[in-house]
Protein backbone atom coordinates (compact mmCIF):
# COMPACT_ATOMS: atom_id res chain seq x y z
CA UNK A 1 0.00 0.00 0.00
CA UNK A 2 1.40 3.70 -0.75
CA UNK A 3 1.79 6.21 1.64
CA UNK A 4 -1.72 8.22 2.22
CA UNK A 5 -1.37 11.74 0.91
CA UNK A 6 -1.18 12.91 4.91
CA UNK A 7 -1.62 16.70 4.50
CA UNK A 8 -4.99 16.31 3.06
CA UNK A 9 -5.24 14.53 6.33
CA UNK A 10 -3.97 17.32 8.17
CA UNK A 11 -6.30 19.32 6.63
CA UNK A 12 -9.13 17.57 6.81
CA UNK A 13 -8.46 17.44 10.52
CA UNK A 14 -7.97 21.38 11.26
CA UNK A 15 -11.65 21.99 11.10
CA UNK A 16 -13.55 21.97 14.33
CA UNK A 17 -16.70 21.11 12.92
CA UNK A 18 -15.20 18.34 11.23
CA UNK A 19 -13.58 16.99 14.15
CA UNK A 20 -16.86 16.69 15.91
CA UNK A 21 -18.27 15.25 12.90
CA UNK A 22 -15.55 12.29 12.85
CA UNK A 23 -15.86 12.20 16.60
CA UNK A 24 -19.44 12.10 16.49
CA UNK A 25 -19.15 9.15 13.79
CA UNK A 26 -16.45 7.20 16.17
CA UNK A 27 -18.88 7.66 19.21
CA UNK A 28 -21.73 6.34 17.47
CA UNK A 29 -20.49 3.56 14.96
CA UNK A 30 -22.35 5.57 12.19
CA UNK A 31 -24.38 7.97 11.17
CA UNK A 32 -25.77 10.16 8.15
CA UNK A 33 -26.21 13.71 7.29
CA UNK A 34 -29.35 14.22 8.91
CA UNK A 35 -28.88 12.03 12.36
CA UNK A 36 -25.51 14.07 12.31
CA UNK A 37 -26.79 17.52 11.49
CA UNK A 38 -29.24 16.77 14.58
CA UNK A 39 -26.36 16.57 16.92
CA UNK A 40 -24.82 19.72 15.53
CA UNK A 41 -24.86 23.59 14.65
CA UNK A 42 -24.77 23.28 11.25
CA UNK A 43 -27.06 22.52 8.51
CA UNK A 44 -27.14 19.46 6.70
CA UNK A 45 -26.24 20.43 3.37
CA UNK A 46 -22.70 21.42 5.67
CA UNK A 47 -22.82 18.27 7.16
CA UNK A 48 -22.81 17.03 3.55
CA UNK A 49 -19.70 19.07 2.77
CA UNK A 50 -17.59 18.15 5.56
CA UNK A 51 -18.38 14.69 4.83
CA UNK A 52 -17.14 15.44 1.60
CA UNK A 53 -13.92 16.26 2.82
CA UNK A 54 -13.37 13.60 5.14
CA UNK A 55 -14.48 11.28 2.76
CA UNK A 56 -11.82 12.16 -0.15
CA UNK A 57 -9.42 12.51 2.68
CA UNK A 58 -10.01 8.51 3.17
CA UNK A 59 -11.04 8.98 6.86
CA UNK A 60 -14.64 8.23 6.23
CA UNK A 61 -16.18 5.15 4.12
CA UNK A 62 -20.34 5.11 2.97
CA UNK A 63 -22.81 2.87 2.01
CA UNK A 64 -26.60 3.48 0.74
CA UNK A 65 -29.21 2.91 2.30
CA UNK A 66 -32.72 3.09 1.10
CA UNK A 67 -32.58 7.12 0.37
CA UNK A 68 -29.54 7.42 3.22
CA UNK A 69 -26.09 7.48 2.76
CA UNK A 70 -24.32 5.88 5.68
CA UNK A 71 -21.03 6.75 6.68
CA UNK A 72 -18.56 5.07 9.46
CA UNK A 73 -14.91 5.92 10.41
CA UNK A 74 -12.10 4.50 7.80
CA UNK A 75 -9.28 4.05 11.31
CA UNK A 76 -6.31 2.93 8.95
CA UNK A 77 -5.86 7.09 7.67
CA UNK A 78 -5.79 8.09 11.08
CA UNK A 79 -3.36 5.17 12.38
CA UNK A 80 -0.79 6.20 8.93
CA UNK A 81 -1.06 9.62 10.20
CA UNK A 82 -0.10 9.37 13.68
CA UNK A 83 2.64 7.58 12.24
CA UNK A 84 3.69 9.87 9.76
CA UNK A 85 3.69 12.34 13.01
CA UNK A 86 5.59 9.78 14.97
CA UNK A 87 8.25 9.62 11.90
CA UNK A 88 8.53 13.75 12.02
CA UNK A 89 8.74 13.94 16.02
CA UNK A 90 11.45 10.94 15.96
CA UNK A 91 13.54 12.96 13.26
CA UNK A 92 13.23 16.23 15.38
CA UNK A 93 14.54 13.90 18.21
CA UNK A 94 17.69 12.73 15.93
CA UNK A 95 18.25 16.23 15.21
CA UNK A 96 18.12 17.57 18.59
CA UNK A 97 20.19 14.90 20.46
CA UNK A 98 23.15 15.57 17.41
CA UNK A 99 23.18 19.36 18.18
CA UNK A 100 23.19 18.24 21.86
CA UNK A 101 26.39 15.72 21.39
CA UNK A 102 28.24 18.47 19.37
CA UNK A 103 27.45 21.61 21.85
CA UNK A 104 28.53 19.07 24.78
CA UNK A 105 31.66 18.29 22.90
CA UNK A 106 33.12 21.65 23.43
CA UNK A 107 31.48 21.68 27.15
CA UNK A 108 33.92 22.68 30.27
CA UNK B 1 -9.01 20.08 19.32
CA UNK B 2 -7.33 17.73 17.03
CA UNK B 3 -3.16 18.79 17.72
CA UNK B 4 -1.69 16.95 14.19
CA UNK B 5 -1.19 20.37 12.92
CA UNK B 6 1.92 20.70 15.12
CA UNK B 7 5.53 18.59 15.90
CA UNK B 8 6.96 19.60 19.35
CA UNK B 9 9.87 18.48 21.13
CA UNK B 10 12.88 19.73 23.53
CA UNK B 11 15.95 18.64 24.99
CA UNK B 12 18.70 19.79 27.81
CA UNK B 13 22.06 20.71 26.62
CA UNK B 14 24.83 21.23 29.47
CA UNK B 15 26.34 24.17 27.28
CA UNK B 16 25.95 27.48 27.28
CA UNK B 17 22.77 29.23 24.97
CA UNK B 18 25.31 31.15 22.68
CA UNK B 19 27.12 27.72 21.90
CA UNK B 20 23.55 26.44 21.08
CA UNK B 21 22.75 29.37 18.71
CA UNK B 22 25.67 28.67 16.74
CA UNK B 23 24.99 25.07 16.24
CA UNK B 24 21.35 25.91 15.05
CA UNK B 25 21.95 29.07 12.88
CA UNK B 26 25.53 28.23 11.46
CA UNK B 27 25.35 26.98 7.95
CA UNK B 28 28.56 25.41 8.45
CA UNK B 29 26.86 23.07 11.38
CA UNK B 30 23.24 22.87 9.98
CA UNK B 31 24.38 21.61 6.49
CA UNK B 32 25.32 18.76 8.13
CA UNK B 33 23.15 17.41 11.03
CA UNK B 34 20.31 18.90 8.80
CA UNK B 35 21.02 17.85 5.58
CA UNK B 36 24.22 16.13 4.26
CA UNK B 37 25.50 18.31 1.33
CA UNK B 38 25.37 21.79 3.08
CA UNK B 39 23.47 24.39 4.24
CA UNK B 40 23.45 28.27 3.06
CA UNK B 41 21.38 30.89 5.40
CA UNK B 42 21.22 34.32 5.39
CA UNK B 43 20.43 34.74 9.35
CA UNK B 44 18.04 37.97 8.98
CA UNK B 45 14.32 37.72 8.60
CA UNK B 46 13.56 37.72 4.86
CA UNK B 47 16.36 35.73 4.33
CA UNK B 48 17.00 32.88 2.31
CA UNK B 49 18.02 29.28 3.25
CA UNK B 50 19.08 26.49 1.32
CA UNK B 51 19.24 22.96 2.62
CA UNK B 52 20.43 20.25 0.16
CA UNK B 53 21.18 16.69 0.48
CA UNK B 54 23.24 14.64 -1.86
CA UNK B 55 20.83 12.10 -3.35
CA UNK B 56 17.60 14.37 -2.76
CA UNK B 57 18.43 17.79 -3.92
CA UNK B 58 17.88 20.93 -2.49
CA UNK B 59 14.87 22.49 -0.31
CA UNK B 60 14.29 26.13 -0.16
CA UNK B 61 13.45 27.64 2.99
CA UNK B 62 13.14 31.63 4.30
CA UNK B 63 14.16 32.62 7.39
CA UNK B 64 11.41 34.43 9.44
CA UNK B 65 12.62 35.23 12.85
CA UNK B 66 16.01 35.82 14.35
CA UNK B 67 16.66 37.04 17.73
CA UNK B 68 19.84 35.99 18.60
CA UNK B 69 20.44 34.04 21.27
CA UNK B 70 16.69 32.74 21.72
CA UNK B 71 14.85 32.83 18.70
CA UNK B 72 15.52 31.55 15.63
CA UNK B 73 12.65 30.89 12.75
CA UNK B 74 12.50 29.73 9.41
CA UNK B 75 9.28 28.35 6.83
CA UNK B 76 10.44 25.32 4.57
CA UNK B 77 8.81 24.17 1.05
CA UNK B 78 7.43 20.78 1.72
CA UNK B 79 8.83 20.06 -1.98
CA UNK B 80 12.29 20.25 -3.57
CA UNK B 81 13.00 22.84 -5.31
CA UNK B 82 9.73 24.73 -4.49
CA UNK B 83 9.42 28.29 -3.01
CA UNK B 84 8.53 28.10 0.62
CA UNK B 85 5.09 29.76 -0.14
CA UNK B 86 2.07 29.79 2.50
CA UNK B 87 0.16 26.40 1.74
CA UNK B 88 3.23 24.59 0.34
CA UNK B 89 5.91 24.98 3.81
CA UNK B 90 5.58 24.38 7.22
CA UNK B 91 7.09 26.69 10.16
CA UNK B 92 10.16 25.40 12.38
CA UNK B 93 11.00 27.57 15.64
CA UNK B 94 13.82 26.90 17.95
CA UNK B 95 13.72 28.38 21.29
CA UNK B 96 16.96 28.38 23.48
CA UNK B 97 16.33 29.31 26.73
CA UNK B 98 18.87 28.98 29.72
CA UNK B 99 18.72 26.53 31.83
CA UNK B 100 19.80 24.42 34.90
CA UNK B 101 23.83 24.04 33.94
CA UNK B 102 22.92 24.59 30.49
CA UNK B 103 20.35 25.44 28.16
CA UNK B 104 16.56 24.24 26.71
CA UNK B 105 16.17 23.83 23.37
CA UNK B 106 12.90 23.53 22.28
CA UNK B 107 11.38 22.88 18.22
CA UNK B 108 8.14 23.22 16.94
CA UNK B 109 7.25 22.50 13.36
CA UNK B 110 3.43 23.44 12.73
CA UNK B 111 1.37 24.12 9.62
CA UNK B 112 0.77 20.76 8.06
CA UNK B 113 -2.61 21.45 7.82
CA UNK B 114 -2.39 24.27 6.08
CA UNK B 115 -0.59 22.59 3.28
CA UNK B 116 -2.64 22.08 -0.21
CA UNK B 117 -1.79 20.20 -3.13
CA UNK B 118 -3.52 18.33 -5.99
CA UNK B 119 -3.97 14.63 -4.61
CA UNK B 120 -1.45 12.91 -6.65
CA UNK B 121 1.60 15.49 -6.01
CA UNK B 122 0.41 14.83 -1.98
CA UNK B 123 0.79 10.83 -2.84
CA UNK B 124 4.08 11.17 -4.39
CA UNK B 125 5.39 13.63 -1.70
CA UNK B 126 4.32 11.57 1.09
CA UNK B 127 6.20 8.58 -0.81
CA UNK B 128 9.23 10.39 -1.12
CA UNK B 129 9.13 12.10 2.20
CA UNK B 130 8.71 8.58 4.10
CA UNK B 131 12.66 8.08 2.42
CA UNK B 132 14.36 11.33 2.96
CA UNK B 133 13.57 10.83 6.65
CA UNK B 134 14.80 7.65 7.26
CA UNK B 135 18.02 8.77 5.28
CA UNK B 136 18.52 11.82 7.14
CA UNK B 137 18.26 10.07 10.71
CA UNK B 138 20.94 7.65 9.24
CA UNK B 139 22.92 11.08 7.69
CA UNK B 140 22.78 12.31 11.44
CA UNK B 141 23.63 9.59 13.47
CA UNK B 142 26.73 9.12 11.11
CA UNK B 143 27.40 12.97 11.55
CA UNK B 144 27.18 12.99 14.98
CA UNK B 145 29.44 9.87 15.49
CA UNK B 146 32.12 11.09 13.34
CA UNK B 147 32.37 14.95 15.19
CA UNK B 148 32.75 13.18 18.20
CA UNK B 149 35.32 10.88 17.22
CA UNK B 150 37.25 13.93 15.68
CA UNK B 151 36.77 15.72 18.48
CA UNK B 152 37.94 12.67 20.99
Amino acid sequence: MTAPPADEVFAALADPTRWRVLTLLAERGDGTATTLAGELPVSRPAVIKHLAVLDRAGLVESRREGREVRFTVRPARLDATARRLADLAAAWDARLAAIKRLAEKDGP
Amino acid sequence: MTTTDRIERETLIAAPVERVWELVTAPEHVGVWFGDAGAEIDLRPGGAMALSWEEHGTVRARVERVEAPHVFAWRWASEMGAEPEEGGSTLVEFFLEPAERGTRLRVVESGFAALRLPADEQERRAEGNGDGWDHELRDLDGYARSQVAARS
